[in-house]
């Protein structure tokens, strides 16, 4: 049988430790799941508590990528325009590439990049 | 996303907890705030990733809180579709995970499949996975068979627990942060009971063992 006291209390260091159960709240996890779509329906309870520890990841490695760009440009301050580059870069953060050209004057100017991609807005 | 932001919040079909809706009332700006993470918690995470001496901007902190949402809702509606050509209601972690995949998130399977299974042992998982038989394994639509991997997850450990798979790949390292490739997982159920689940075991042979090569 596993060991329930010694096990937890290992587990709980390496999840619980830093900022408790759960970095995100689950409930806005969840709002947010259900304005992806009208047809969203019921969401089990797991789905948010896998989401929280994915957007950590996601705001993670987001910020390390902009972080670079930053480092590049030898600045200390991590700005829209770092965070820009970051997606412009990243295969995967593709569905964001609108998200971080609005309401910016499409002024994305990113450090270190070769032709900013002027998105039209 | 087609459809998204009409309606706002909808009602909680899934009926769980849902937080304070009685606070949320309260507040002037509720709908903007329910759209985004909260900022303080942005933050933080951003800064366990960052120098102590670095400074960030607050544009660079709302854009970073808007993609979070952004991120919640590709993902999501990836899932949503999934379920819906399956023609199951609800949106599992497993379809979740499935989505990251297939949208290029393959990285974070592991780790996440770890919370996950951390979660369901702590907190005891009443929610949906079946105990003391072995889950069943879903193969997902992938075209590529070389990445037709579906990350399963493990089941409850009963006592006599073991899935050494045949070929004895790394050893099941159950500590959090160490995957050494070569897990084993049953598969959820599936919580509407509907799931394209087939009741074998997982496939051993010829299975891509390590998290690594998966990739497409």
């Amino acid at each position: 049988m596993r060991q329930a006291g010694t096990y937890s209390a290992i587990l709980m260091g390496g999840i619980a430790g830093r900022t408790g159960p759960h970095s995100l709240p689950l409930a806005r996890i969840k709002k947010i799941m259900k304005r992806s779509g009208d047809d969203v329906k019921m969401i089990s309870g797991e789905a948010p508590i896998v989401f929280s520890k994915a957007c950590e990841l996601f705001i993670e490695e987001l910020t390390q990528r902009a972080w670079m760009v930053t480092l590049q440009g030898k600045r200390r301050t991590l700005h829209k325009e770092d965070v820009a580059a970051a997606v412009m870069a990243t295969d995967i953060f593709d569905f964001l590439i609108q998200m971080v050209s609005d309401s910016n004057g499409g002024q994305m100017a990113p450090a270190a990049k070769s032709d900013s991609m002027v998105v039209e807005r | 996303m087609a459809g998204s932001g009409t309606g706002g919040d909808h009602a909680n079909y899934g009926g769980s907890s849902d937080g304070n809706p009685a606070a949320a009332a309260g507040q002037c700006s509720v709908r903007e705030q329910d759209r985004f993470m909260p900022i303080a918690n942005v933050i933080r995470i951003m800064r366990k990733v960052l120098p102590t001496h670095a400074k960030i901007s607050d544009d660079a902190k709302e854009t970073i809180q808007e993609c979070v949402s952004e991120y919640i809702s590709f993902i999501t509606s990836e899932a949503n579709e999934r379920c819906q050509r399956e023609q199951r209601k609800t949106i599992t972690a497993e379809d979740v995970l499935w989505a990251m995949s297939k949208l290029g998130f393959d990285d974070y399977i592991e780790p996440l499949s770890l919370y996950l299974q951390r979660y369901r042992e702590l907190e005891g998982d009443h929610r949906g996975s079946i105990r003391g038989e072995p889950l069943p394994t879903i193969r997902h639509r992938s075209p590529n068979p070389s990445t037709d991997v579906v990350p399963f997850f493990p089941q409850p450990p009963p006592p006599s627990f073991v899935v050494p798979p045949p070929s004895g790949p790394p050893h099941l390292n159950h500590l959090y942060g160490d995957g050494a490739g070569g897990y084993y997982y049953g598969m959820y159920g599936g919580g509407d009971g509907s799931g394209a689940s087939t009741s074998q075991d997982p496939p051993m042979p010829g299975f891509d063992h390590s998290y690594a090569p998966y990739k497409q």
